[in-house]
């Protein structure tokens, strides 16, 4: 099996296919400190893509709050509780990856979800570990004894995706323009080999065209430079859709870039499966660092450190305040002056946000020409 | 385990019926074709290699499928506004004449004021899954589609309106909720209104009237509040009117136009006799009114933008599930934290909002006030609270009189006094004026108006001064920088008066500082609140070393509760202690619902106009006259009673009135609302309202364009337009943001045969103008009934002082193209309470001052002069109601049940509300609830608070929106008990559950005081039981404390129709076959649990409080201001299981037999939570 390098895991891992990494990564950039969990991504996916027969249960988008909420039911749980134990050696993953854990004859260990898996798509919805009764005050953060959080997941859009190693038809593939991640529709057989391997669960099948499908990272807007469904709808502005350059050719004045590899704020969910997944998440700031580790990986600290000193960085601050400040694919940005702007691929000003929204204070009693119009009167906050 | 299986979904999919609509409408599934050319699963797939997926696959022409799905015809721009405060312009994306998806405009980045100032694209997108569903509800089957009529009413009105001898309708109005369903058309629909309102005006008129009005049972005040009218019996309720400048507030435009009507049907009353309708409450009867603001502020209610959060340091978040009920808005709170604030989240529980905490203090349902009192004996014991502030801006300083409870009057004091003439920010004026003249504009209005009597009554007032140990006079005027004294805080002493009577004063805060010190010192706070005293230290800490940098938020929690003014009392006194009112960052705020409708200050320009003096040039002002009078909702809630005390027995009828004569309801013959379904439907206690109180009353009617649970017990309901088809254009604007918005006219064409509310209410105006001959019906909707509303919404405008120079033909251009416009207050973001403390103006009270002293005559006799601490009235483990004070005080002398002529003993619900009994804590937390003494199955507290699936109830019935709300949902309803795709749950502690014998997912019922609940003189055998008494399934869940249960307010009660499609067949949704409502609830609701409350300090007569609209300050009554607002977070229950969670021959709920949930967790559950599945070496 071909030896292909994934950065996440600080090492060389077997992949069933040679490594080919596109020019650019479609990629998004949740920050999980300031979901709300309102799903207004889920149902503007679910209304864009997902509205037909067959798709009743189907989102390519949900919003799952950890510890207790999956969709599919348990499927994290049950991938790490297959997987066994994992191990880092500081930032390097000395673990098996699904590849390397498959089972004979198999190229990915994986799981089936039963039907019935699919059955709650909001289980654990708000739900937090702890008890209530035995402790009522939380002096500061983190909350170790009791919390929760929302965790907010499309397909990962992998540079070694599970379902393409799977699919028996070679009827997945990854787009080299973008490296979008699609389920050939008229390839499909529907024989679901996809939705077994993929650790995240992120393949389902269409009851109505017998075949499989997932998210497709919105390919036609984000072809007219525009961000996704989910991220235009995203309400607590916490989304980035985005492109990662290779990990050889980083380029800080770009925003995934930026965050993943300079700052090193936002990390993938679950590095050690393997799939080198390109969803980055700014961790919960609130959750005890074991568990975020077991999910985002060794940088989580160092993570939470950072987004808890951005007031003293202006730049990460001014790009934060840049999510859901436009609809289009940021290109590259900047931060002067306490002013964050962002530029399309040929340096225009796509966008322009102040760190701080301002002050006005109006006169009491006013005299204006409006439209050549005199206007006299008293403006008052009661 | 098994793949997943087509058929069964498929069949479960076509039973259900939902999703299949739209995607019919649409055409067929987009790969139908590809997959019916697809080999069957299982041959054998192609050989054909591609090559490395990775990099290259050849043909890739079917991409084209998703772009031409993506793809529009055109789109168009309109506003969504459920109650929810945001009001966000959506853009519909249109594909062969069908709106297909929702999407945000992305335009309120360039929103700007009328003197240039621009909002920041941080604002966008503005939007939220219950906008994103729209196209799902205005395509859905519960439309209303047509004007519909209720069989037995329609006979009733085609018999000639046949009445028994006491005017009752020969009628069986129980008929209601079961009855069939007729389809009118609009001319017949609005003539039957018509003919309605006229012959209910004619049969409760004059003293024939009155009679049959006694001879019902009416209390006699009501029929005397009446004075002969018979239009006084018709109540019109716009739903949330801000929601609805000119088409929702129309209800109440009405109202006052239903004085012609008065005029015909009393033909001999004198001009200034004559009255119109009476218009039911909205944000008080909503329980969003924070009651405590006027009695400290006089206004109705202090808050801010809630961006404010920008330019804060510690944001302080008090029952206030802020990143649910203000979804736009939630992202100021996380920007707000990457700039350094620290944020406190205090709740009854884990709630959402506190994953976004820094601090969290989850307390005792019901003691917030509690902790605040706690937290304010620690500023004032530990000297951390503000001096300056306290002194200038507080009336803390001020003498009281122990042997009156009043404050020393300055006249009383010194010799020849003559009071201050006041000048600061005030004009003042005679009462009959004020009274009768043609208020001003309120844009020309630059100060509060005062009438020279009531300046008269407050007197002047006086101080101990610091320095000379003398006393001295002090005037309204001398607020902040104005007031130069330095008084004493502290200390007794007696003042000999002008006419030789001695009396001993105390500062207010002296008063204050004792009762504090004895009862709230930290470790009774803390047991009372069940916290640790850290908790209250470090709240105390933090906002003193944040004096005018700490936004105090609160929201619907506390105000829930049936002692919600007390909560908002000391949510002042902490945040005055600290000075934090009246800063951009340093304030209090009280959040529940879109209440300011003050936003428009000219309002009375469209509800007032005089309906005898119409203006015809609807370019020019109109002449402004009131002739409606507003009412609370809440007393035809209670059963159409006032609050009186009487000893169980006794003539009801002959107990002492405690409600103010002001406050005095009228009986309710008519009632006609819309834009809301919280009226009845979904109304505290509604199972009542349905089986008691709706047999009362003659005629229901409703505007809706979704059927509710309103609709399936109305008489007419009308079918209104969309936002997504407005032919007629109106404009909202919000308490918590910025923007002024027009509700654009929009291209696509109605669905239904539906018409704007404006035009329901015009089109019956004018018929019933015919009627009774009466052309001035029509002539007051003119602009209405020619298809442009614009210029009665360009008087608002113009008259209003925050929008005064906006052009509505501008605000709707704008608004059409995605943009909103800034308000224009003084300040972005709007702080209440800025002019007060930035430019030293008084507040609206008698002293100008934050007054934490009450010593008005109700407050008083309630014990509650000052700011104290009762338990709830329901939701307590204790003796409810109790007042908590650990030692005598000369302020605490409440009035007892003995003096009501009520033994002690009687503590049921209605006594509790009057029950002024003092007890040590030491004492109360020996007492029981007494439900516990007569039954220990009632030990829990129930709570139905507000959540993100709905706006109210708006959206949650959605089928993609019930399968996401909570952890049961399933869109294929896989157990066929489900109701809906999702369904109701409450929330139950693990130790609790246990003790009951539940598991997750298992069904229960839920029954709160058999006394009156679900339904006073209710009968176990009785069909509407069924539909009446609350089953939910229980979700085990340890972010609750023990005896606290929750479930949530927004969802779809039961009705006869859908408890009668369930048990029709196994397998049926809870959807009425005729009228397709959909209940999430197999039967009840979370309303069975609640009922109705009246409170006495909120039906005062001496209150001081500024008018709603403009800068009148007066006492009494005001609808939305001063008034009762309800308490539907006042239940104690018992649980009794009922079913098994799981289905067939499983007894548990299939998530917990995989051992996912935390009561039966797996051990690879258990690893997972302690992230055991991965070990990491540090390298170092």
């Amino acid at each position: 099996m071909p030896k292909v390098s994934n950065w996440q895991l600080g090492r060389e891992m077997e992949y069933p296919y040679e490594g080919s990494r596109p020019e650019r990564q479609f990629c998004m950039i949740m920050d999980t400190n300031k979901c709300i969990a309102c799903q207004s991504c889920t149902i503007a996916c679910k209304s864009t893509w997902t509205w037909g027969k067959g798709q009743e249960y189907m989102l390519w988008n949900n919003i799952e709050t950890k510890p207790f909420g999956f969709y599919p039911t348990g499927w994290d749980v049950n991938v790490l509780d297959k997987l066994t134990e994992q191990s880092w050696n500081g930032d390097v993953y000395e673990g098996k990856t699904l590849y390397e854990a498959a089972p004979e004859g198999e190229r990915v260990l994986g799981w089936t979800p039963d039907e019935e898996d699919w059955n709650h798509p909001n289980l654990g919805e708000d739900e937090p570990t702890g008890d209530a009764d035995t402790v009522p005050y939380m002096a500061d953060k983190p909350h170790s004894m009791m919390w929760m959080y929302y965790l907010q997941r499309i397909c990962n859009h992998c540079t070694y995706p599970a379902c393409v190693a799977a699919c028996p038809r070679e009827a997945i593939y990854k787009r080299p323009e973008d490296g979008i991640v699609l389920v050939d529709q008229e390839r499909c057989r529907g024989y679901q080999e996809c939705l077994t391997a993929c650790p995240y669960k992120k393949t389902m099948f269409n009851l109505e065209t017998r075949v499989s499908e997932k998210c497709i990272g919105c390919y036609p807007k984000v072809e007219q430079g525009l961000q996704t469904q989910c991220t235009t709808a995203c309400i607590g502005r916490l989304r980035l859709t985005n492109f990662l350059s290779k990990p050889d050719a980083v380029d800080p004045r770009k925003p995934a870039d930026y965050l993943v590899h300079v700052k090193k704020l936002a990390l993938p969910l679950y590095p050690q499966l393997g799939l080198e997944p390109n969803v980055y998440y700014v961790p919960p700031v609130h959750v005890p660092v074991d568990y975020l580790t077991q999910m985002f990986g060794p940088g989580v600290e160092q993570a939470i450190e950072t987004y808890n000193s951005a007031k003293e960085d202006p730049e990460l601050l001014g790009l934060l305040m840049l999510f859901g400040s436009t609809e289009r694919i940021i290109d590259t940005f900047d931060v002067k002056d306490g002013v964050a702007r962002g530029y399309d691929g040929e340096g225009k000003e796509i966008v322009a946000v102040p760190l701080r929204e301002p002050t006005f204070v109006r006169p009491l009693e006013f005299v204006s020409e409006l439209k050549g119009e005199q206007v006299t009167g008293y403006r008052h906050n009661t | 385990m098994s793949p997943l299986s087509r058929r069964q979904l498929l069949a479960r999919a076509v039973a259900l019926g939902s999703g299949a609509t739209l995607a019919e409408l649409l055409g067929p599934a987009r790969f139908l074709s590809a997959a019916s050319a697809a080999p069957a699963a299982g041959s054998t797939p192609s050989a054909f290699i591609p090559g490395n997926p990775l990099s290259v696959m050849p043909d890739r022409g079917w991409e084209q499928v998703y772009r031409d799905q993506f793809s529009d015809d055109s789109t168009f721009v309109f506003t969504c506004a459920p109650n929810d405060t945001h009001n966000c312009l959506l853009r519909a994306h249109v594909k062969n004449g069908v709106v297909v998806r929702i999407s945000p405009t992305y335009g309120y980045g360039k929103a700007t004021d009328l003197y240039g100032n621009q909002a920041s694209h941080r604002w966008d997108p503005r939007i939220c899954q219950k906008g994103l569903i729209l196209s799902r509800r205005f395509y859905g089957d519960r439309r209303v589609k047509a004007p519909m009529i209720r069989s037995g009413f329609k006979k009733w009105v085609e018999d000639g309106f046949q009445r028994n001898e006491d005017g009752s309708p020969k009628s069986d109005l129980s008929l209601r909720g079961t009855d069939d369903w007729i389809k009118l058309t609009w001319d017949d629909a609005t003539a039957i209104a018509a003919k309605t309102l006229e012959n209910v005006a004619r049969t409760y008129n004059g003293p024939e009237g009155a009679d049959k009005l006694l001879a019902q049972g009416y209390d006699p005040s009501m029929v005397e509040a009446m004075h002969g009218a018979g239009v006084q019996a018709i109540k019109m309720r716009g739903g949330m009117p801000l929601l609805g400048v000119g088409r929702i507030f129309g209800f109440y435009r009405f109202a006052n136009m239903l004085a012609l009507l008065d005029a015909k049907v009393r033909p001999d009353a004198a001009p200034e006799e004559i009255l119109g309708s009476r218009a039911f409450d909205n944000y008080a009867w909503h329980t969003d009114l924070p009651p405590g603001h006027p009695m400290v502020t006089g206004s109705q209610t202090v808050d801010f933008d809630l961006f404010a959060a920008e330019h804060t340091d510690l944001l302080v978040i008090i029952g206030m599930n802020w990143i649910c009920t203000k979804m736009p808005d939630a992202h100021w709170i996380g920007d707000a934290r990457l700039k350094g604030t620290r944020v406190v989240v205090i709740s009854a529980d884990y709630m959402p909002t506190a994953n976004k905490a820094d601090e969290v203090i989850i307390l005792r349902a019901g003691t917030d006030t509690a902790l605040l009192l706690g937290v304010a004996r620690e500023l004032m014991a530990k000297n951390l609270y503000d001096k300056k502030a306290v002194a200038e801006r507080t009336d803390l300083p001020l003498l009281v009189r122990l042997d009156t409870g009043e404050r020393l009057s300055a006249r009383d004091v010194f010799p020849n006094y003559e009071q201050a003439a006041l000048e600061n920010y005030v004009v003042l004026k005679p009462a009959d004026e004020i009274k009768t003249a043609p208020p001003p504009p309120p844009f020309t209005v630059g100060k509060q108006i005062v009438s020279n009597e009531l300046r008269e009554a407050w007197g002047d007032y006086v101080y101990w001064d610091r320095d000379t140990d003398e006393l001295k006079a002090v005037s309204r005027d001398e607020v902040g920088g104005k007031f130069p004294g330095e008084p004493r805080l502290v200390g007794e002493r007696e003042v000999t008066l002008q006419d030789g009577t001695k009396v001993t004063v105390r500062p207010a805060f002296d008063l204050l500082k004792e009762y504090l010190d004895e009862s709230f010192d930290l470790a009774t706070t803390a047991e009372v609140c069940r916290i640790p005293p850290a908790a209250i230290q470090s709240l105390a800490r933090q906002l003193a070393e944040n004096k005018g940098k700490s936004l105090l938020a609160a929201g619907m929690g506390p105000n829930h509760y049936f002692n919600n003014d007390l909560f908002g009392r000391v949510h002042f006194l902490v945040a005055a202690l600290t000075d934090n009112i009246g800063h951009i960052g340093g304030n209090v705020g009280s959040y529940a619902g879109n209440y300011r409708g003050s936003l428009f200050q000219a309002m009375p320009q469209w509800i007032l106009e005089n309906p005898f003096d119409i203006e015809p040039d609807l370019t020019k002002p109109a002449r402004v006259k009131k002739y409606y009078k507003a009412e609370s909702a809440h007393y035809w809630n209670y059963g159409e009673r006032p609050l009186r005390a009487v000893k169980t027995g006794d003539d009801v009828h002959k107990g002492e009135s405690i409600t103010g004569k002001s406050h005095m309801p009228t009986p309710t013959k008519v009632i006609w609302f819309g834009n809301s379904n919280s009226l009845l439907g979904n109304a505290k206690w509604s199972f009542d309202v349905v089986k008691n109180t709706l047999p009362r009353q003659d005629a229901i009617f409703c505007n809706e364009w979704h059927w509710t649970s309103s609709c399936e017990y109305a008489d007419m309901v009308f079918p209104a337009d969309s936002w997504a088809e407005f032919k007629l254009a109106d404009m909202t604007a919000s308490c918590t943001n910025p923007f002024l918005l027009a509700f654009p006219t929009t291209p696509l064409e109605r669905i239904h045969d539906s018409r704007s509310d404006y035009e329901i209410l015009a089109l019956t105006a004018a018929e019933l103008g015919k009627l009774v001959d009466e052309p001035r019906m029509a002539e007051y909707w003119k602009g209405v009934l020619d298809g442009d509303p614009s210029p009665y919404l360009q008087r608002i405008l113009g008259g209003s002082n925050a929008t005064r120079g906006v052009k509505f033909e501008d605000l709707h251009a704008s608004s059409k193209e995605g943009t909103p416009l800034l308000m224009n207050p003084r300040t972005y973001p709007r702080a209440a309470g800025w002019e007060q403390r930035q430019e030293d103006k008084p507040w609206y009270t008698p002293t100008g001052r934050l007054e934490f002293y009450r010593p008005e005559r109700e407050f008083q006799e309630a014990g509650e002069s000052l700011p104290v601490w009762r338990e709830p009235v329901d939701a307590t483990f204790y003796d409810p109601n109790s007042i908590l004070s650990n030692k005598k005080h000369p302020s605490i002398k409440p009035r007892g049940p003995e003096a009501y002529g009520v033994p002690i003993e009687q503590r049921d619900a209605e006594t509790r509300q009057y029950r002024n009994v003092v007890h040590t804590w030491a004492e109360l937390r020996e007492t029981q609830h007494p439900l516990h003494e007569l039954d220990p199955a009632y030990r829990f507290i129930f709570q139905t608070p507000k959540y993100r699936w709905g706006a109210h109830s708006t959206a949650v019935d959605a089928d993609w929106i019930a399968m996401l709300f909570g952890p049961f949902g399933d869109p294929y309803r896989r157990d066929p008990r489900m109701p809906w795709t999702g369904e109701a749950y409450f929330e139950i502690h693990p130790k609790d559950a246990s003790e009951l014998g539940l598991s997750d997912g298992d069904y229960a019922w839920i029954d709160a005081d058999p006394a009156d609940r679900p339904y006073r003189d209710w009968k176990d055998d009785e069909p509407y039981y069924d539909v009446a008494r609350a089953m939910m399934r229980a979700r085990v869940y340890s972010g609750m404390t023990r005896g606290l249960i929750r479930t949530w307010f927004n969802m779809y009660a039961a009705t006869p129709g859908t408890v009668a499609a369930q048990a029709q067949a196994e397998g049926n949704p809870a959807q009425n076959q005729v009228t397709r409502y959909v209940a999430l609830f197999r039967h009840g609701s979370h309303q069975s649990g609640t009922r109705a409350w009246l409170r006495p300090t909120q039906m005062t007569e001496t209150l001081t409080r500024k008018n709603y609209f403009g800068q009148v300050i007066d006492v009494g009554f005001e609808a939305d201001v001063h008034s009762v607002s309800g308490a539907p977070k006042e239940a104690f229950i018992k649980i009794e299981r009922a079913e098994d969670g799981g289905t067939g021959a499983q007894k548990l709920w299939r998530p917990v037999t995989l051992g996912l949930r935390p009561e039966a967790a797996s051990p690879a559950l258990l690893a997972y939570l302690a992230g055991d599945y991965v070990t990491r070496k540090k390298v170092s």
